[in-house]
């Protein structure tokens, strides 16, 4: 399935940046002239995305307003559902309806808004009933995710597959190959590794580049080179949740006090994984003294 | 065949190469002799002596000499230098076809249609043998290059060889070879169409071989001076390549209209010559240049059949891997171009072979330089291939201008089509390419499908970018364009030689070679010549003052340069202004050159610095407006016109100061009593008056008391000059009634009528509003020059603050005034706008292309997978993640830990080592499980994604199979705080110190190892760390005993029997000695300072010790009973910290084994604060080398 087109992909830029991280970027240069009806809705939504990503729920609902297409309703309730966990369960109940209406209910757009918000249900059956027939690059790639989280890397490798078949240089299928390539460890992360190496050469830095840089120097067990790169993506944004959460593990690793970045990661993210995982862990230390006392 | 020189004329029937300089004879059917030099494409000269056709002609290998023979029966020798004709030699009775200089001798070889062959002594100018014996025309007699014979060839159907040894009185020695002669003009052959390769010996010729092929006469034929080949050429209009050793033809060059008649070969250097109908050419049969790519300090490139490896850092060279040998022996199929992945180790070689082709090696990691073995390849054909990313390369089909991109396993990933019609592709950055036509260049990014930048260009041979991506310089033949990595224009350069390679230095100085220089070219396309060259180099990198090259033997060559000439004038260029002056302080810099560049370039301040000559220097001086050096020149020189031009600068500057000394240099007196004026120098203006007066210049005194407004004075003067009336009525107008009436009688009855009705008025020049001194100055660029080299001057250092300041000024103030700069700006903008017109033009043209098709292919399977989504997919089950492999793997309590069974842990830590009391351990518990995960942000706004670290990662590991988990803790960081614990001892603090010794024994069980020697260094560690907390709790306890003196003293002396450090038994026996020493405990404190004396203590302490020691002599009693015996042996309760004697009973704990008295056990230990005294426990596991 070699791509054989000669028409300019107006949105290749903003899509990168997207899935590599450079929100504002991406925000800052979505004015693309001449765009066909369908790149610009694919563009607002891209934009609307990069919003969400950025934390500005608000901003999102109410740009949206009843008459945008799906693609960007579907949007809408991405962000609503991530902007107040108290009223989850009434946008999940429309999410579902909308997914049941044959009109509408196959929109890439929506099913990947699906995928991802029953991702953070962890109700992984479901994501996967919506988003495993595929039809994007983002479906295939939350595809991979979906798996890796379920500890299903051969499952993973065949959407990766997929995703290689389809485009092999695309900037998701290399994302997503890292990940891939994390997930099983081993000698693959030098692959994840040089994966990301290409991305520094050829994008600017941002803090997810930087991450998972730094990810895969941590998998090397080099966790100086991990804090150095770590140290640069704080430079760039002191509040990214991941970039805290693994200064965390890396200060550890390398014998520094990690209180700092811990209770600024509890007070900026307090759903984080990290700050949960600690939470949940000094009850489990009470439990077991108990259990073994 | 690659032509290198074309020319235009009559028949060249005979042809020579300058030994050594790049000249060539042509001599011509018309009977002239044009002297060329190839390289440059010049008629140098034109020697017309001969009448009709000039058949042969020979440069000499030494003197400004050639010879010449022609139809008219002569053999001229002629000096190219004098342009002359030295003197011509007669004696043929028939055309002349060729002539030859001896390589030593100073003997000339003719051959002639009059059947004979001469040689002449060119010094005595006389015929010194004669050669008879051919029956027809002799077409050809020439030396052999070593032996004392001469071969001809007549059309009588035969080739002799001659010896001609007795002329030099020597016999002749045998000779068994096959004789290179370096020319043969072979008419002889050429009436069978034939070349025939012959074989002599002292006595016999055989034929070796014909080779068959020339359709018409030969005309010429030779062997190849550097190859294995033989050339010749022939009326059918061909010149054909024949492979010496196999004797078959290799390739045919064909001419339309022109009949071959001559071919020369030159003796050194790599090139032919061949005469036809209509001029020459001068041509090489292979191209030289060594294909080779570059990567940070790596260079690679090819030698015969092998990649070669080059360091630039070290300077070695070593063999890589074989190549593959072209299959075919045609000519010009070696590597030609090299491409070079760094992390994957990959080489694509490209060469012409098969309509060009190129083929993928990877290097093995152990570079196996011996082996011989050529790897089998991954090959295909293209025109061009080259990395566009670390896995991937693209590769030109030219006839459908598309490029494939392909991964290392040479599968196509990618088509592309390209913008223009492509004939090359070359890097242009990851993903990008730079792809070629005859008259542009576009880059190409193969993923938007976008053209990044479009340059028109001429033919682009060669693509070299600067180190920094930002930069491209395209060579051409003779043309190098240096543009931006988006390919705007920087600059242009036209060499009139040929182009022949380049190499950015650090700086983004651009260094390349033409044929015979190595040049640089400024950003701004200032170009200068670095030095000259003797042999055409391949630059392959620049490193400081060092280029790197390749020659054309395919040899590396490190040259040094004096780079200082670029490096100062980009410093000016760059504004760097403190490097420019750090280098015309420390280096030779000068000469005329420099002086004018810098002159040219704006920067007179700067040459100021290099002029010794005071005309010059003035001149320069005046130019940057530096009055002050100005002053000082001029006054050296005191002429005219340099103070006239000194006071106009002075004055447009505003400093009158400069300008009145000016005036009064060249008493220009008028110009001086105006400034006075102006300037209101009313005092000096008087006296201005008075020198007038002296002079008798009686205009210039009224003018000045016109300036002064002083009347009495005018009067005076018209009076004394003899105007009377003028003086009268100047008088009587402002009131000198006196003075009038005086005049009036002396007029008597001429006194002139004075207007009626009107008032007289003085008038007065206004007084100027700055009186005195200076008027506001001018701004002067008055730089960082001036002020660093006067302050060196100084002899101190230069102060930075200022320079910077200085530099600012500078920079403002050619803002201000420097018109080139302005400009600058301008075509700046307007470059700018030019891009952002063409950005828009783009993508005009990329949106029709677009409306074009109909969707864009990413959208193109959503809609067939969107009723796929079917019931048929079952969602998998969930696998297992990476902790709970973990946990079900392992027995050691840190790694259970990690993967966050915390109740396993802590039933493993309570089996092995009695542990009961876990509160201490819980930080640890929770940052062992926090470090074994990183965190992974996946796909944007989804959840994170957790990944287990492992531990012992190497390069080989094999994924999807876990290792143990990465552990926060290590035996070395235990190392590291035993050894602050020390200091903290030492420096007394011991509550750190206990800290530090608990944290220790607190980590100790969640610490793994290794190996099994490691174990043992563990358990040693719990027992010092052991010995240590004992001690220390004792020594901090007894801190606060103040009021018990005898427990004080107890404590003391237990101190003295942990297992301490040297330094640390030292204080606490120096501590102990005291303490006994104070409570009058002598007997006890003697034993101590005996002690404390044998560790080789302080000189201060030891002197304490040995008074102690002496007053205990004399009275060796204690007064108190102390619970402490020194001559039994005991150990401490940790808990109690009382003596347990040996012999008596005790428990001790399972994990630090501190002893404790029997009563303690069932307790929580009191040292490690982890264990129950008492307990069962199996031991320390800390190394999966203890599981196994």
């Amino acid at each position: 399935m070699a791509s054989m087109g000669a028409a300019p992909d107006h949105l290749f830029n903003l899509r990168n940046q997207f899935y590599l991280g450079a929100y504002q970027t991406a925000i800052n240069n979505s004015e693309i002239p001449h765009l066909s009806p369908e790149d610009a809705v694919e563009r607002d939504c891209l934009v609307f995305r990069s919003y969400i990503a950025l934390g500005s729920y608000q901003l999102v609902i109410s740009e949206i307003d009843e008459s945008a297409a799906t693609p960007l309703q579907a949007v809408k309730l991405l962000a609503m559902y991530l902007s107040s966990p108290a009223n989850k369960e009434s946008t999940i109940s429309s999410l579902r309806e909308w997914l049941a209406d044959s009109t509408i209910g196959n929109n890439a757009t929506l099913r990947l808004v699906a995928g991802i918000v029953f991702m953070h249900e962890e109700d992984y059956s479901e994501a996967l009933k919506h988003t495993h027939a595929g039809g994007t690059m983002d479906l295939h790639a939350l595809n991979v995710q979906i798996f890796i989280k379920m500890h299903r890397s051969d499952y993973a490798e065949k959407q990766l597959g997929v995703m290689q078949q389809y485009d092999e240089d695309h900037t998701l299928t290399q994302l997503a190959t890292a990940w891939f390539n994390l997930a099983v460890g081993g000698s693959k992360i030098q692959e994840a590794y040089l994966i990301f190496q290409d991305f520094c050469e050829k994008y600017p830095m941002t803090c997810l580049i930087l991450n998972g840089k730094a990810v895969c120097c941590m998998q090397m067990g080099n966790f100086d080179e991990a804090e150095s790169l770590l140290l640069e993506a704080l430079n760039k944004d002191a509040k990214d949740p991941e970039t805290l959460a693994n200064l965390v593990v890396c200060s550890l690793h390398v014998g520094k006090s990690s209180s700092r970045y811990l209770s600024q990661l509890k007070l900026s993210h307090p759903e984080h994984v990290l700050v949960k995982r600690v939470s949940s862990a000094e009850d489990n230390f009470e439990r077991a003294v108990q259990s073994v006392a | 065949m690659l032509t290198k020189f074309e020319t235009k004329s009559n028949r060249v029937k005979g042809l020579t190469f300058h030994p050594k300089r790049p000249w060539i004879l042509a001599s011509l059917h018309s009977g002239v002799i044009q002297l060329w030099d190839y390289r440059m494409g010049t008629l140098i000269d034109r020697f017309d002596e001969h009448e009709g056709p000039v058949r042969g002609v020979h440069f000499h290998n030494s003197q400004p000499l050639f010879v010449s023979g022609g139809d008219d029966y002569k053999i001229k020798v002629w000096n190219h230098k004098t342009h002359r004709c030295l003197f011509t030699l007669l004696g043929h009775l028939d055309y002349i076809r060729t002539v030859q200089f001896h390589h030593e001798n100073p003997w000339i070889v003719s051959a002639s249609d009059d059947q004979t062959i001469r040689i002449w002594n060119w010094q005595s100018r006389t015929c010194i043998s004669v050669l008879t014996g051919h029956n027809h025309y002799v077409m050809c007699a020439s030396f052999h290059p070593k032996e004392d014979l001469v071969v001809s060839a007549s059309l009588d159907q035969t080739v002799r060889v001659w010896d001609i040894g007795s002329l030099k009185k020597k016999t002749v020695s045998p000779a068994d070879d096959l004789m290179r002669f370096t020319q043969m003009n072979s008419d002889l052959f050429g009436d069978d169409r034939q070349v025939k390769l012959w074989r002599t010996n002292e006595t016999k010729a055989w034929e070796v071989d014909t080779l068959r092929g020339h359709m018409n006469n030969v005309s010429s034929v030779m062997f190849h001076a550097k190859q294995d080949i033989i050339v010749s050429n022939s009326e059918d209009k061909s010149i054909r390549v024949w492979d010496a050793t196999k004797r078959t033809g290799i390739q045919t060059f064909r001419r339309e209209h022109d009949r071959f008649w001559i071919l020369a070969v030159h003796p050194e250097i790599n090139l032919l010559a061949a005469g036809h109908d209509n001029g020459m050419i001068v041509f090489k049969l292979e191209r030289e240049r060594p294909a080779f790519a570059l990567s940070g300090n790596s260079l690679f490139y090819t030698k015969d059949r092998f990649l070669r490896y080059y360091d630039c850092s070290t300077q070695k060279d070593s063999q890589v891997i074989p190549i593959r040998r072209p299959g075919t022996p045609s000519l010009n199929q070696s590597p030609r171009t090299l491409s070079y992945s760094p992390t994957e180790n990959a080489v694509l070689i490209c060469s012409d072979l098969d309509g060009g082709s190129y083929e993928l090696y990877i290097i093995p990691k152990e570079s196996v330089g011996r082996s011989d073995v050529v790897q089998d390849a991954k090959r295909g054909t293209g025109g061009s291939a080259v990395f566009i990313a670390r896995n991937r390369f693209a590769v030109l089909e030219k006839s459908t201008s598309q490029v494939l991109v392909k991964n290392l396993k040479n599968e196509v990933v990618k088509k592309s089509s390209l913008p223009i019609p492509t004939d090359a592709i070359f890097y242009a950055g990851t993903g990008n390419l730079l792809c070629r036509s005859e008259d542009k260049v576009v880059i190409f990014d193969l993923q938007q499908r976008l053209v990044l930048g479009e340059l028109q260009t001429p033919f682009v041979r060669y693509v070299v970018w600067s180190n920094d991506m930002e930069s491209v310089a395209l060579l051409s033949k003779h043309t190098i364009i240096i543009a931006s990595k988006k390919l705007v224009l920087q600059c242009t350069l036209h060499e009139t030689i040929r182009v022949k390679s380049g190499a950015w230095d650090d700086n983004g100085v651009f260094i390349y070679t033409t044929l015979n220089h190595i040049k640089y070219c400024l950003p701004n396309g200032d170009s200068g010549i670095i030095r000259t060259l003797d042999v055409p180099i391949y630059i392959t990198k620049v490193s400081g003052n060092t280029i790197f090259c390749l020659d054309r033997d395919g040899k590396n060559r490190a040259i040094t340069i004096n780079a200082t000439e670029y490096i100062f004038k980009l410093a000016l260029l760059r504004k760097k202004y403190d490097h420019a002056m750090g280098m015309i302080k420390n280096s030779q810099l000068c000469g005329q050159a420099m002086i004018a560049y810098l002159q040219q370039k704006g920067f007179p301040e700067v040459a100021l610095h290099f002029v010794e000559d005071e005309r010059v220097r003035f001149n320069l001086a005046l130019e940057s407006g530096n009055i002050s050096v100005a002053v000082a020149s001029a006054t050296e020189i005191n002429e005219k016109e340099q103070w006239y031009r000194l006071g106009v600068e002075a004055l447009r500057q505003g400093n009158a100061g400069i300008v009145e000394f000016a005036y009064q240099k060249t008493n220009n007196y008028e110009r001086l009593s105006f400034l006075y004026l102006i300037t209101g120098k009313l005092d000096k203006l008087s006296k201005l008056m008075k020198i007038a007066e002296v002079k008798n210049n009686v205009m210039g005194q009224f003018h000045n008391a016109l300036y002064l407004g002083d009347v009495k004075e005018r009067v005076k003067i018209l009076e004394n000059a003899g105007h009377l009336p003028l003086a009268y009525i100047t008088a009587s107008v402002h009131g000198l009634k006196d003075v009038a009436e005086r005049l009036a009688t002396e007029l008597g009855e001429n006194v002139p009528s004075l207007p009626e009705g009107k008032t007289p008025s003085l008038l007065m020049p206004p007084s100027p509003v700055m009186c005195g001194g200076d008027w506001p100055l001018l701004r002067v660029m008055k730089g960082i020059f001036e002020g660093g080299l006067e302050s060196a001057a100084r002899g101190g250092a230069v102060d930075e603050e200022e320079e910077e300041d200085a530099g600012g000024d500078w920079g403002d103030a050619l803002d201000m005034v420097d018109v080139d700069g302005m400009e600058n700006r301008d075509i700046d903008a307007i470059l700018e706008e030019a891009e952002r017109g063409e950005d828009e033009n783009d993508e005009e043209g990329g949106w029709e292309e677009l409306e074009g098709l109909d969707l864009p292919p990413e959208l193109d399977t959503p809609k067939a997978s969107a009723n796929a989504r079917s019931s048929v997919f079952v969602t998998p089950t969930q696998g297992m993640p990476v902790s709970h492999i973990w946990s079900q793997k392992s027995s050691l309590a840190a790694e259970q830990a990690a993967a966050g069974s915390f109740d396993t842990a802590m039933r493993l830590l309570n089996r092995q080592l009695g542990i009961k009391n876990f509160a201490p351990l819980k930080s640890m518990f929770i940052d062992l499980l926090n470090g074994s995960h990183s965190y992974l942000r996946a796909f944007t706004s989804s959840p994170v994604v957790p990944l287990s670290i492992e531990r012992g990662w190497s390069e080989s590991s094999s994924p999807n199979v876990r290792g143990p988990p990465a552990l926060v803790y290590d035996f070395s960081q235990q190392e590291e705080k035993l050894k602050s614990g020390y200091k903290a001892t030492t420096s007394g603090k011991l509550t750190e110190a206990l800290r530090l010794f608990l944290s220790i024994l607190h980590t100790i069980p969640l610490v793994v190892v290794e190996s099994r020697s490691e174990v043992d260094e563990v358990k040693e560690l719990v027992s010092i760390a052991k010995e240590y907390v004992v001690g220390l709790k004792m020594e901090l306890k007894r801190r606060q005993k103040k009021d018990d003196p005898v427990r004080q003293q107890e404590l003391a002396a237990y101190f003295t029997h942990c297992n301490l450090q040297l330094p640390h038994l030292r204080l606490a026996l120096l501590n102990a000695m005291t303490v006994c020493y104070k409570a009058k405990n002598l007997a006890t404190a003697y034993n101590f300072a005996k002690r404390l004396l044998e560790t080789n203590p302080l000189e201060s302490h030891a002197r304490a010790a040995r008074q102690i020691v002496q007053a205990a002599e004399r009275n060796m009693t204690d007064t108190t009973e102390l619970n402490y015996d020194f001559r039994n042996p005991f150990v401490i309760c940790g808990s109690t910290y009382v003596p347990i004697y040996r012999g008596q009973k005790d428990v001790s704990c399972p994990y630090c084994t501190a002893r404790f008295v029997p009563s303690q056990e069932g307790n929580i230990c009191g040292v490690c604060d982890l264990a129950v005294i008492g307990a069962d426990a199996s031991g320390l596991v800390c190394s999966p080398s203890q599981v196994r």
